[in-house]
């Protein structure tokens, strides 16, 4: 009797649960604001620039689970302990970083890091890489209460992984607290399953949902950027018709106009346009940020490339003098098996390459990207510098310059750069939430060596404390100089 | 990218898209493409607003917008308001 009364409550519980399990969702925008509220970049104060954008800092960290948390957190420590003492005492390039854009695992140290500041180094290690975040995973599906939650059609796996993360890795915080922090601005990347769009937990592209960012967790952010295809399942955000006051930027108005002369500015406008709600309920079903960009830097560079962005706007005002963008690109390169076998790959090695294949193209593209643009910028300087000087030897009036010239620094860690047998080592390491304490101590050191022995960064620390570059003329030029 | 320089003869602030980007008199770097094009107040200035196409600009040779100074007596209390 007791037995069946148990069985019936279990039953009855479940049944609620299953009821009940719903994801937590977005939360409507009011009112639009001024383009200067919510989680974004701080807009620019023209008349009292700020000494921090002098030397502007951005990095960048990629996807590739806890190995990319590891390694990017190795890289946050190594740029703490270099000394670059502008201002007459002790200043780290860490202090100078402005802005993070973070990928799947590099999500997280980038989201941590922004959120906790100093106090990340004494707690991300226990709290995230240290730990079996796959096996805990795996214990809470388990749990009968989230199994019954699991079969509601409104829960999967990913909310379950969120729940993880809010309270055991970001403490509940949510965006309004980010927002509350001083620099670095954190980017965190998703993509949309719909047509692969980059994704930005921004309010710029909360704008286009409809919705407040102030609430939303960064534990559930973190779990979008990190949704795997095919191991979990996708965050859904739902889509609400535009706050009142809403106005569509006018750079995503004015790319609509000129696709064939700028497709890609054109393609990036009708992405922030297919995020708006129409007549109808619409959702954007978010996987992993890797799909669209597993090295993060696209966010950087559309920051400097569009006319809203916050790095164009500050070179345009002449405030940077210094641009300085650190890739920490965890990418793998285990060895190849599917090449060596005559019959065709099967359904799980199919599914996995799908997902992953486009990544490696689509991040050397956009290093490329990188550094052509910084080039571009530097070429222009030069040529303007070089025709003014003449001029002045003839006394003819001079051409107009830019308000600032900037030096570019583009500086990539990889374990490319490694000597053998370690680089064949750490590009073997698997993608996955739960690594053996030894590689994550191996990698948190490794990012370090790497930073030290990068030519590029050596060179713009040289540059940074007015040292001369062995072997370089006066008037050194060139990336990092 | 592609160069724009905005002429007027005060010192001003130059508006992009509806951005502040930089000041008048100097080149200034965007995306190729249609760009709204105006300036920070006071609004004594004419047009209001000019939307340029950037296309095969050169540092040297960049994109040049023109705006005049209104007479005093012309000048709107924001802009498009009458005097």
């Amino acid at each position: 009797m007791v037995r069946a009364r148990l069985g019936a409550l279990v039953v009855l519980f479940s049944l609620v649960a299953v009821g009940c399990a719903h994801y937590p969702l977005n939360a409507p925008l009011a009112t639009a604001g001024d383009g200067r509220t919510g989680y974004r970049f701080p807009a620019m104060v023209v008349e009292r620039p700020d000494p921090a954008d002098e030397i502007f800092v951005c990095l960048s960290f990629s996807g590739g689970g806890t190995r990319a948390a590891a390694f990017s957190y190795g890289a946050l420590l190594r740029l703490r302990n270099i000394d670059i003492g502008r201002t007459g005492r002790p200043r780290s390039l860490l202090d100078e970083v402005d802005c993070i854009a973070g990928i799947s695992g590099g999500a997280f140290t980038a989201a941590y890091y922004g959120l906790f500041g100093a106090a990340t180094f004494d707690r991300f290690y226990d709290r995230f890489l240290a730990r079996d975040i796959q096996g805990e995973l795996a214990l809470s599906a388990l749990n009968p209460v989230n199994l019954a939650r699991l079969a509601s059609p409104y829960f999967s796996r990913i909310d379950l992984a969120a729940e993880l993360y809010d309270t055991t890795v970001f403490g509940g915080a949510t965006y309004a607290a980010l927002a509350k922090r001083p620099r670095p601005f954190v980017i965190l990347h998703a993509t949309s399953m719909a047509n692969g769009a980059p994704f930005e937990f921004t309010q710029d592209d909360f704008d286009f949902l409809g919705s407040d960012l102030g609430s939303f967790h960064v534990g559930r952010a973190a779990a979008a950027s990190s949704a795997f295809p095919f191991l979990l399942s996708p965050v859904s955000l739902r889509s609400y018709p535009p706050a009142a006051g809403f106005v569509i930027p006018r750079d995503v108005s004015r790319a609509l106009e000129t696709r064939e002369l700028n497709p890609s500015r054109y393609a990036w406008a009708r992405q922030r346009l297919d995020l708006m709600a129409g007549q109808e309920e619409k959702w954007l079903h978010l996987l992993d940020g890797g799909l669209a960009d597993n090295i993060g830097l696209r966010s950087v560079l559309r920051a400097y490339d569009r006319s809203g962005g916050f790095i164009a706007q500050r070179i345009n005002a002449g405030h940077i003098k210094r641009l300085i963008v650190i890739a920490v690109n965890a990418r793998t390169d285990p060895p190849e098996q599917l090449s060596r076998q005559a019959r065709s790959p099967g359904l799980a090695d199919v599914f996995m390459k799908t997902a992953t294949v486009s990544m490696e193209s689509l991040s050397a593209d956009t290093i490329d990207y990188a550094i052509n643009r910084q080039s571009e910028r530097e070429q222009a300087q030069t040529n303007v510098r070089l025709c003014n000087q003449r001029l002045a030897g003839c006394g003819a009036e001079p051409f107009p310059t830019f308000a600032q010239e900037i030096r570019t620094c583009f500086v990539e860690i990889s374990f490319e750069g490694l000597p053998s047998p370690a680089r064949e080592q750490f590009l073997s390491l698997p993608t996955t939430f739960a690594l053996p304490e030894e590689s994550v101590k191996r990698l948190i050191e490794v990012a370090g060596t790497l930073l030290d022995s990068s030519p590029s960064l050596q060179k713009l620390l040289r540059a940074l404390r007015g040292e001369p570059t062995p072997g370089a003329g006066v008037g050194e030029s060139g990336n990092c100089s | 990218m592609e160069y724009l320089i905005v002429k007027f003869p005060e010192t001003r602030e130059v508006r992009v898209d509806g951005v502040p980007h930089g000041r008048t008199n100097i080149v200034l770097q965007f995306e190729a493409g249609i760009h709204d094009v105006t300036l920070g107040p006071p609004w004594n200035f004419a047009p209001l607003e000019q939307k340029v196409l950037l296309l095969n600009t050169a540092a040297l040779a960049p994109y040049q917008v023109e705006f005049r100074v209104l007479p005093p007596a012309s000048i709107p209390i924001s802009p498009g308001s009458p005097p």
